[in-house]
């Protein structure tokens, strides 16, 4: 299966995902609707063999006020790798979670929140993950984020 | 999990500081008599950042941050980080530099694996394999310091090549090494396989079939195995991968013994990598001819772009997804650790084993915190 193959899959099924660029055979990008992230991955993992999700996380973008959360999802039957992006307000960045998907997804969801504040609906337990207490609420791996370093990382840089 | 402790429950607290641990990490344990009945991880204790400090560095700088990720893969780290960067700026690897790549790579796996057994077997209280294991690791060590000129954090490579080239007479030293290695590893077996205890701790403990370890999201030897042929080496060559013969080695009981014997075959593998690289590397430049490229290459600035790039660690799949906008640091880099989706399959493998066998399970992963906590 290459990526071409993969693309089409996806398309015939949900015409409105948007495939921004493909990188090579064995990589491609695509933006899906945030209201639409569990039932593409529900597809993805059952028909395309999308078994393996590399990874969760966030991105933040201040100046066009908006919150990418990337999905990077590959197979262990096939080379391609699917980054997949959904793009959330900036102000109320809220999602629904993929943990009954991809089950090791909790981390990833957990880590995000703490770093960026993207709500996770339906997570089943969505509490603080590697941060100390204080700086829950703080957002630090955002753009705006101001106590780094003096608060976080003084020693190292 | 539940907190709350039934009069026959009660919560007992491995860690932060453990001597089963090769980290900083807690696992909170709640047994019924001697059976664990449920547990949790908590993670977080060494927290450094490293993905906020990258953002804050030039992407020259941040070759020495990401050896610090974890210390016993620090050439992989670097080889997925340097990897986004060429892909980002299109800079090809002479032949070469990449076969002294590989070369490194590989050894940095097998004393990766080596202290990684041997760690395991003085958890299980075989602590004479243990001082085995160290003695023959370091001449291994003494080969990665002859080429990077460092133990552990190499700083090793540049974009478009590597720093150094190899030393003089280093194909001799290989040789008279790796016929060490070999009679040790050969021994290590027979020591496993000869030894009782070991086996009764070790033999059907902790068993993950293929299906539940894809679902979880395992990869590396815990997921070989299971008999699941998932290497990234082979799956999606880099470097000179495509040009070397290997295979992948695998096991299929799923339970603690495979994983540690997935590892031993591993390490033979991986010598027999190095001396095909020997024999077939190529004379030439080690970096890119006529560009700006080389062993102290000035500021520069990176294509705007994103880019996910993998590589095959001594644990399993290590990615970076680096987004660049153009500037002379990179705008995000997610760092995708292997131990990170292991790590949180130990809740589930740890129901219903008694609390003996949580250090047989939890060390069976070659767990590193420093590269969880990142």
């Amino acid at each position: 299966m290459d990526s071409k193959s993969v693309m089409n899959a996806i398309t015939s099924k949900f015409p409105d995902i948007h495939f921004v660029f493909r990188e090579s055979d064995i990589r491609i990008t695509g933006r899906v609707r945030a209201a639409k992230v569990v039932e593409v991955c529900q597809y993805l993992k059952e028909e395309v063999e999308f078994g393996h999700l590399c990874c969760e996380f966030g991105v933040d973008y201040p100046e066009r006020n908006e919150i990418e959360v990337v999905y990077v999802i590959g197979s262990y039957e096939h080379p391609v790798i699917l980054t997949m992006k959904a793009i959330l307000p900036r102000d109320n960045p809220e999602i629904e979670s993929v943990v009954p998907v991809y089950w090791n997804a909790n981390w990833y969801e957990r880590e995000t929140h703490e770093l960026f504040g993207v709500q996770y609906l339906n997570h089943p337990d969505l509490r603080p993950l590697v941060l100390t207490e204080e700086l829950y609420g703080e957002w630090p791996l955002r753009k705006d984020y101001e106590g780094f370093p003096n608060k976080t990382a003084r020693n190292l840089v | 999990m539940d907190e709350t402790v039934k009069p026959s429950e009660m919560i007992v607290h491995l860690g932060p500081q453990h001597p089963m641990m090769p980290g900083p990490f807690r696992l909170n344990a709640k047994l019924k008599g001697e059976t664990v009945v449920d547990s949790e991880v908590d993670i977080g204790w060494i927290h450094k950042g490293i993905e906020k400090i990258l953002e804050n560095k030039t992407y020259l700088q941040g070759i020495t941050i990401v050896d610090r990720i974890c210390y016993l893969a620090a050439i992989t780290n670097e080889e997925a980080y340097v990897g986004c960067v060429e892909k980002l700026a299109g800079i090809e690897v002479p032949e070469r530099s990449q076969y002294i790549r590989v070369i490194v790579e590989e050894l940095s796996r097998i004393q990766s694996h080596i202290l990684g057994m041997g760690e395991y077997a003085s958890f299980l209280g075989f602590v004479s394999m243990f001082m085995y294991t160290i003695r023959d690791r370091e001449d291994l060590m003494s080969l990665i310091d002859s080429i990077t000129g460092a133990r552990i954090t190499h700083s090793f490579l540049r974009f478009g090549g590597v720093k150094q080239d190899l030393p003089d007479n280093f194909a001799n030293d290989v040789k008279y090494v790796f016929g060490n290695i070999r009679k040790a590893v050969d021994q290590y077996e027979e020591l496993y396989a000869t030894d009782r205890i070991y086996k009764a701790r070790t033999v059907g403990i902790g068993v993950v079939d293929a299906d539940t370890a894809k679902d979880l999201g395992v990869s590396g030897p815990p997921l070989r195995a299971t008999g699941v042929a998932f290497d990234i080496r082979k799956d999606e060559p880099y470097l000179v991968y495509n040009d070397l013969d290997f295979k992948v080695c695998t096991h299929t009981d799923g339970d603690v013994y495979a994983r540690i014997q997935v590892r031993l075959d591993e390490i033979r593998e991986s010598m027999y990598i190095i001396e095909q690289c020997l024999d077939q590397i190529p004379s030439g430049p080690l970096f890119p001819e006529g560009t700006a490229y080389g062993r102290r290459t000035p500021i520069m600035r990176v294509p705007a772009g994103e880019v996910f790039h993998r590589v095959e660690d001594p644990r399993g799949e290590m990615g970076f997804y680096m987004v660049s906008d153009g500037s002379d640091k990179p705008y995000r880099v997610k760092v995708r650790g292997p131990v990170y989706p292991t790590l949180q399959t130990l809740p589930g493998l740890l129901k219903g084993v008694p609390v003996a066998d949580i250090v047989a399970i939890a060390g069976s992963m070659d767990t590193c915190t420093s590269e969880v906590d990142r």
